[in-house]
């Protein structure tokens, strides 16, 4: 079975076959991009292989680049301005700039520009009953008006239409009528829950994807069918569940971004192989660190997520956030003479110093260069030869009276220092203490930052996995197929309601069994509802429902779940207050195939790690020391390396720091820890 | 401060300055900040009130010893209108309170404008963090409550005439002692304040907070020792005074002065309150003398010299240092001069005190154009100026009450535009920021239809750079209501143009009291739908009903409260955001994006433009058409006139 990650730089692949994993990275095609994954999966031999699940940052990239197609947005008139506001809010860090303006307002980049977003005559009530009637001659004109604009897509999304679809419904067939045969997004049918704003982006963003991977899908199918693959193509969604790829195109915006999720799932997948469930996921990629929780064995997904500031997709998604520090990050000097790291990136183009592309400023991966821990020859499986010189004009055009080596010492420090404040924030979040967690680092810069940074991160060990840069990947191979859909009605959770939250559920549930066909006999169902206490105005998602149809009883057990489920999210609960429903979720949940991590052969008796060289590395203390050099795919199992010491591998460099060891376990993964916890 | 720069000293200046060096200063400050961000996490995370979660209504600090005369090297990002306020709150309480009786584990607590600043709602928590000892810090934040009290229920109105109305007033005292909740405390506020068990619910989050600020300090100091923490805080201080000294060096000498308007009171509209500054600079010092401002109102609209501190902060930020960090060393050089007993600076009893927000909202807007020709191309131009409450309540079928606060007003407008661009039109007032409520959750809330909200052509101030957009709402109740709109920036145009930008529209507060449905489906935003309606508030045409410079005014508090029947509708319009730079230099390519989108109709492009554009906006809205020739006659015409005598 194959996993690919399709990033903008790279196409990362995997295939599990036999019990063993292949691995293998290929440049990605912006222009054409399902050649980097056909070319993956021709390079492995994809023939024969049952399952190809797939993840994409191709459509997430081409809204934050606006390289969109050109879509309508209709809704209750009065209300297209929707698009322009948002919620209102600003971010933290720029609300005493008065020049930071919304990115996808009308004064700064639209997804939909105001003329194509236009406003239908028609009101519904939060109760679902009419206030104003459907107009169909006014909805025609503006049908018409979007029409000869040459529109390629559509996103509907009328005011309450969670509550009564009716008139979403009559507008969409009149657009088929007046449109013809082009990718119309109902937000009743791709988003059904309220909160206007955000079923509106949701279904804006979705139209969008279908017309960016419409197309693409369709080649990629062929592509892979023609190397003579038989098996089932999936894509990942935000929680990285899979879909099969026709059902994924139904409601592409699921599939917004999967990356992420893939990587915590790979986590979760490797913490139940070796039995660790409390573990931070830390992805140092090249412009920033996702992290993410996995807290008793499981990962927290939230109902949405935010692409730009305040860009709302209602999309069940795994909960990551992500820091301005990566091995991209630009090192600059403050005002006051401080040495700063992020948020700003080289990005891939030019990328840091030292990669000769012309690249002038420093960056953290320059940092690494000169103090050792990476070496000019090769880098990336050898397709780079790192240029030490550039690294260093590049941290001596820095205006600041710290000699050169402190600048870079300090540089490597506060990226460290960044992230572990993030790793602290996600902690906190959820209540936790990061000391009762082992960090798991992977991304292709992981390893080489977050390997020596126990003592900051304040973490019991750092784990770094088998194939660290291709990690996220291998998620791809270790999650089920997922359908799934929700509902909104706002009903307090008293006994009269009962019958009226049990049909929500079954419609839904017998919409998704129908979807499925025969496989639903091997289904599991899960029930969930989002709730809120009375007088709140966010929910707390995803509250366990009681098995069988919802009764009176099934009323009371909902309400003290939620309390629970309130307590365990923010550690007090208010059982005084009446609990609300709002939104009613159904997962229907088919097994499929994953991957196993494979286990280390038993090493001959007496096998030791041996070094296949030395490196000084400066600035990790007082004065410069020489660590030794291993090969990681080497070192025996249960092996032992006392720091400093570096391990090499194609795609990745592990530092460990002074006073720290690090142990190769059952599946090659290596534990870090300080020397004296023994 | 010693001449020298920061960022020049050599290792051996710097470790003597701030105890440490600049890689230990440099990471604790990031670490202070850190820290702060935590507790705030965590009280957002855990706060049941919206007032909190949606509005961040709160701040959190952390303040040093009194040693350091509580210096704050970190204020959250929260509500902006309580940063500057923060280092007087805390100094004030602790220095009443008497630093000498604090023990580990306290926490003291204070809510009185007059000595903390904004208003009762506002509850002051301080931790005081021992090390080795030794008072070391304070952990401290600052939160509005849902109620406090007094006689009206949340306490938003502009009516009241006297503090007594205003609820509980706490001079400082200990909420916790030693880790031991006060009992009597806690008790003053469950039988004085409404909703009492959820206040007392948010304030054990409150004191949660401060818990883990506490303990994220300590491991800190543990790490790097007192000295180190307090020079760090010393260094994060200096750095934003030596930031904000350059930045006030780099623009030339000389005075300015400024005004703004809040238009009237709740006790009559007989009396108007000009706020008005003059501002004078010289080398790395600025003074803000607010002499000359209008005396204290005679109801609830006061705000106190600490809300002066907070906008004159804020306002410097916004032009000279936007992304700094906000600490007390921003006011190491700069001067502010306020007389006893204006509107900004009210004393008790009769200077009430609640919505401080209206006559800070003017001084933003005085200081911004005072500064405005002195800063270049970094001025702002004016805002919405007001959140424009409107609250409303009735009674359910069952006889219970619904209520629906600051939910069908203008609430939320444009900003004014600057030297990056066109400006939003949707936003709160400078001071703040905050989550929108959806539309959808305010309906199933309350019964209330927002009918419509939607950005209004040309009452953007024309500019190179245009401002924000006015928002019209339009609010239908369907039930039988009572009304209390707060609306006090309606006399003259809040959104005023900067260099060479002309001025937002005025805006309004219309009602119509409707039997059927049928008169909502007619009822549109055309200018002949402004005739019929009742004139609730502002300079309004005398015939057509419409905003107008000239116009006669109406006073929102025509009516004490406004009752309405079921299917009445509210109109709000907002004021249109000023315009940045001269409309006549604006590329003719954006002007037609403008029409094209129905920023701008094709007569406004003529009139505050000079661009001649022809075609059908909104049935051909790709196929219009500049008349290059037109136009650069036209432009020329309109040049050579003064610009206040432009059409």
């Amino acid at each position: 079975m194959f996993g690919v990650d399709v990033g903008g730089t790279f196409t990362d692949v995997v295939a599990f076959r036999d019990g063993k994993l292949e691995v293998t990275k290929v440049p990605s095609f912006p222009e054409d991009p399902q050649r980097s994954v056909v070319e993956g999966a021709r390079r492995l031999g994809v023939a024969g292989s049952p399952l190809f699940n797939h993840a994409s940052t191709k459509g997430l990239n081409a809204v934050l680049t606006r390289r969109l197609p050109k879509v309508g947005f209709l809704t209750t008139d009065g209300h297209r301005d929707m698009l322009d506001g948002g919620r209102a809010w600003r971010p933290f860090d720029g609300q005493l700039n008065p020049r930071w303006r919304r990115s996808f307002g009308d004064a700064n980049r639209p997804i939909v520009p105001r003329y194509l977003r236009r406003g239908i005559r028609e009101r519904m009530r939060a109760d679902g009953t009419v206030l104003l009637p459907f107009d169909a001659a006014q909805a025609r004109a503006e049908l018409e008006t979007l029409r000869d604009c040459h529109i390629e897509g559509l996103a509907i999304c009328l005011i309450n239409s969670y509550a009564n679809d009716a008139h979403e419904r009559e507008l969409a067939a009149l657009a088929r009528e007046v449109l013809g045969d082009l990718p119309i997004s109902v937000s009743s049918v791709i988003s059904p829950r309220a909160r206007e704003f955000g079923r509106a982006s949701t279904t804006v963003i979705d139209v969008v994807m279908k017309l960016l991977y419409g197309d693409y899908a369709h080649k990629l199918d062929a592509g892979l069918r023609g190397l003579g693959f038989t098996g089932d193509l999936n894509f990942a969604d935000c929680t990285a569940s899979l879909l099969p790829w026709r059902d994924a195109l139904e409601a592409p915006f699921k599939i917004l971004f999967a990356g992420p999720a893939a990587g915590t799932a790979s986590c979760r997948r490797l913490g139940e192989a070796i039995g660790e469930p409390q573990l931070i996921c830390c992805d140092v990629g090249g412009t920033s660190t996702d992290v993410s929780l996995i807290l008793r064995g499981e990962s927290f997904t939230n109902d949405s997520f935010e692409i730009e500031h305040d860009l709302v997709i209602s999309a069940l998604s795994t909960e990551v956030s992500s820091v301005g520090a990566g091995g991209g990050s630009l090192v600059a000097v403050s005002d006051s003479g401080d040495i700063t790291v992020g948020p700003a990136s080289a990005g891939a183009v030019p990328g840091p110093a030292c990669y000769g592309r012309g690249g002038t400023l420093p960056t953290v991966t320059d940092a690494c260069l000169l103090m050792g821990i990476l070496e000019p020859r090769g880098f990336a499986g050898g397709q780079l030869e790192l240029d030490a010189e550039a690294s260093k004009r590049a941290f001596e055009s820095l205006d600041t009276p710290i000699p050169l080596m402190q600048r870079v010492g300090y540089a490597y420090q506060i990226a460290i220092n960044n992230i572990a404040e993030e790793v602290a924030n996600v902690a906190i979040r959820h209540g936790s203490d990061p000391r009762d967690f082992s960090l798991v680092a992977y991304g292709a810069a992981g390893p080489m930052l977050l390997g020596s940074a126990l003592d900051t991160l304040n973490v019991k060990r750092v784990i770094v996995p088998p194939h660290p840069g291709l990690f996220s990947a291998l998620g791809l191979l270790s999650t089920d197929l997922v359908f799934s859909d929700s509902r909104s009605q706002y009903l307090l959770l008293a006994p009269e309601a009962a019958p009226q939250i049990e049909k929500i559920f079954d419609d839904m549930e017998r919409k998704l069994r129908a979807a499925v066909g025969d496989a639903a006999a091997n289904a599991t169902i899960r029930r969930s509802f989002d709730g809120r206490l009375l007088g709140q105005t966010w929910e707390t998602p995803f509250v366990d429902v009681p098995e069988g149809p919802v009764t009176a009883d099934t009323l009371v057990a909902m309400g003290t779940t939620f309390h629970a489920e309130y307590q365990r999210r923010n550690g007090l609960s208010m059982p005084m207050i009446p609990v609300q429903g709002v939104s009613y979720r159904v997962q229907l949940v088919l097994p499929a195939a994953k991957a196993e991590f494979p286990r280390l052969s038993d090493p001959p008796p007496g096998a030791k790690p041996v070094p296949i060289g030395t490196r000084t590395l400066r600035e990790l203390s007082p004065e410069p020391v020489e660590a030794s050099l291993y090969a990681r795919e080497a070192l025996p199992r249960g092996a032992c390396i006392n720091g400093p010491a570096i391990i090499q591998e194609a795609l990745c460099t592990t530092l460990v720091g002074p006073g720290q060891r690090a142990t190769v376990g059952e599946l090659g993964e290596l534990y870090i820890e300080k020397s004296e916890a023994a | 401060m010693s001449t020298d720069r920061i960022r020049d000293l050599t290792p051996e200046a710097f470790a003597a300055r701030y105890d440490c060096d600049r890689f230990v200063a440099t990471v604790l400050g990031n670490r202070l900040e850190y820290v702060l961000d935590h507790v705030c996490q965590k009280l957002l995370a855990c706060a049941f009130s919206p007032v909190l979660r949606d509005l961040y209504d709160f701040a959190a600090t952390l303040t040093g010893p009194p040693e350091t005369n509580y210096a704050t090297p970190v204020v959250s990002k929260s509500f902006m209108a309580f940063t500057g306020t923060m280092t007087e709150s805390v100094r004030n309480t602790i220095e009443e309170y008497g630093p000498e009786r604090l023990r580990p584990g306290d926490v003291i607590i204070a809510n009185d404008p007059y000595r903390i600043g904004t208003h009762v709602n506002d509850v002051l928590f301080c931790r005081p963090v021992f090390f080795d000892g030794k008072l070391t810090t304070f952990v401290t934040i600052k939160a509005h409550q849902l109620d406090i009290g007094g006689a009206v229920p949340g306490g938003f109105s502009a009516t009241k005439t006297s503090v007594y109305e205003n609820g509980l007033v706490l001079s400082p005292r200990a909420l916790v002692q030693a880790g031991e909740p006060v009992r009597e405390t806690w008790t003053l506020f469950i039988d004085n304040a409404r909703f009492a068990p959820v206040l007392v619910r948010d304030m054990q989050t409150i004191c949660a907070c401060l818990d883990l600020g506490e303990q994220l300090l300590l491991s800190s100091l543990e790490r790097y020792g007192r000295p180190a923490l307090l020079g760090a805080m010393r260094y994060v201080c200096d750095a934003d005074a030596e930031r904000m000294a350059t930045a006030l060096a780099r623009i030339p000498d000389g005075q300015w002065k400024g005004e703004a308007l809040v238009d009237c009171d709740g006790m009559d509209a007989t009396e108007e309150f000009p706020i008005r500054c003059t501002i004078t600079k010289r080398g790395e010092h600025i003074e803000i003398d607010l002499s000359g401002t209008s005396r204290q109102a005679r109801t609830s609209i006061n705000g106190t010299f600490l809300d002066v501190k907070a906008t004159v902060g804020v306002a410097l930020k916004f032009l000279f240092d936007p992304d700094g960090r906000f600490t007390s060393g921003m006011y190491r050089n700069v001067d502010i001069v306020i007389p006893d007993g204006a509107i900004c600076s009210a004393l008790p009893p009769e200077g009430v005190v609640f919505a401080y927000g209206e006559s800070t909202n003017a001084m933003m807007l005085a200081i911004l154009q005072a500064m405005a020709s002195a800063v270049g191309e970094d001025a702002v131009a004016g805002d919405t100026g007001s959140p424009n409450v409107h609250t409303a309540h009735g009674l359910n079928p069952d006889g219970s009450l619904w209520l629906a606060v600051g939910v069908a007003g203008g609430e939320r407008g444009p900003w004014g535009a600057t030297k990056a661009g066109d400006a939003d039109s949707f936003s709160i007032f400078y001071q703040a920021n905050s989550i929108d409520t959806a539309i959808e959750v305010i309906e199933a809330d309350a019964p209330v239809v927002i009918l419509r909200r939607e950005y209004v052509a040309d009452s953007a101030g024309p500019g190179y750079n245009r401002g924000g957009a006015a928002v019209l709402k339009d609010s239908v109740f369907l039930a039988p209501a009572a009304h209390n709109p707060i609306v006090l920036r309606y006399k003259q145009p809040t959104g005023k143009g900067v260099r060479g930008g002309g001025d937002g529209t005025l805006g309004g507060v219309w009602l119509w009291q409707a039997p059927d449905d049928r008169d909502i489906a007619q009822r549109d935003t055309t200018a002949g739908s402004f005739r019929t309606a009742i004139r609730v508030a502002g300079k309004l045409d005398r015939v057509t009903g419409l905003p107008s410079l000239d116009g006669e005014y109406h006073w929102f508090g025509q009516q004490r409260e406004w009752r309405t029947a079921p299917g009445a509708t509210w109109r709000y319009l907002t004021n249109g955001g000023g315009g940045w730079g001269d409309p006549l230099d604006r590329e003719a390519e954006r002007v037609k994006r403008d029409v094209r989108d129905g920023y701008i109709s094709i007569e406004g492009a003529r009139r505050d433009y000079g661009v001649v554009i022809t075609g059908d906006p909104a049935r051909d809205p790709e196929h219009l058409v500049i008349d290059d020739a037109a136009t650069a006659w036209l432009r020329a015409a309109l040049r050579g006139a003064a610009p206040s005598a432009r059409p």
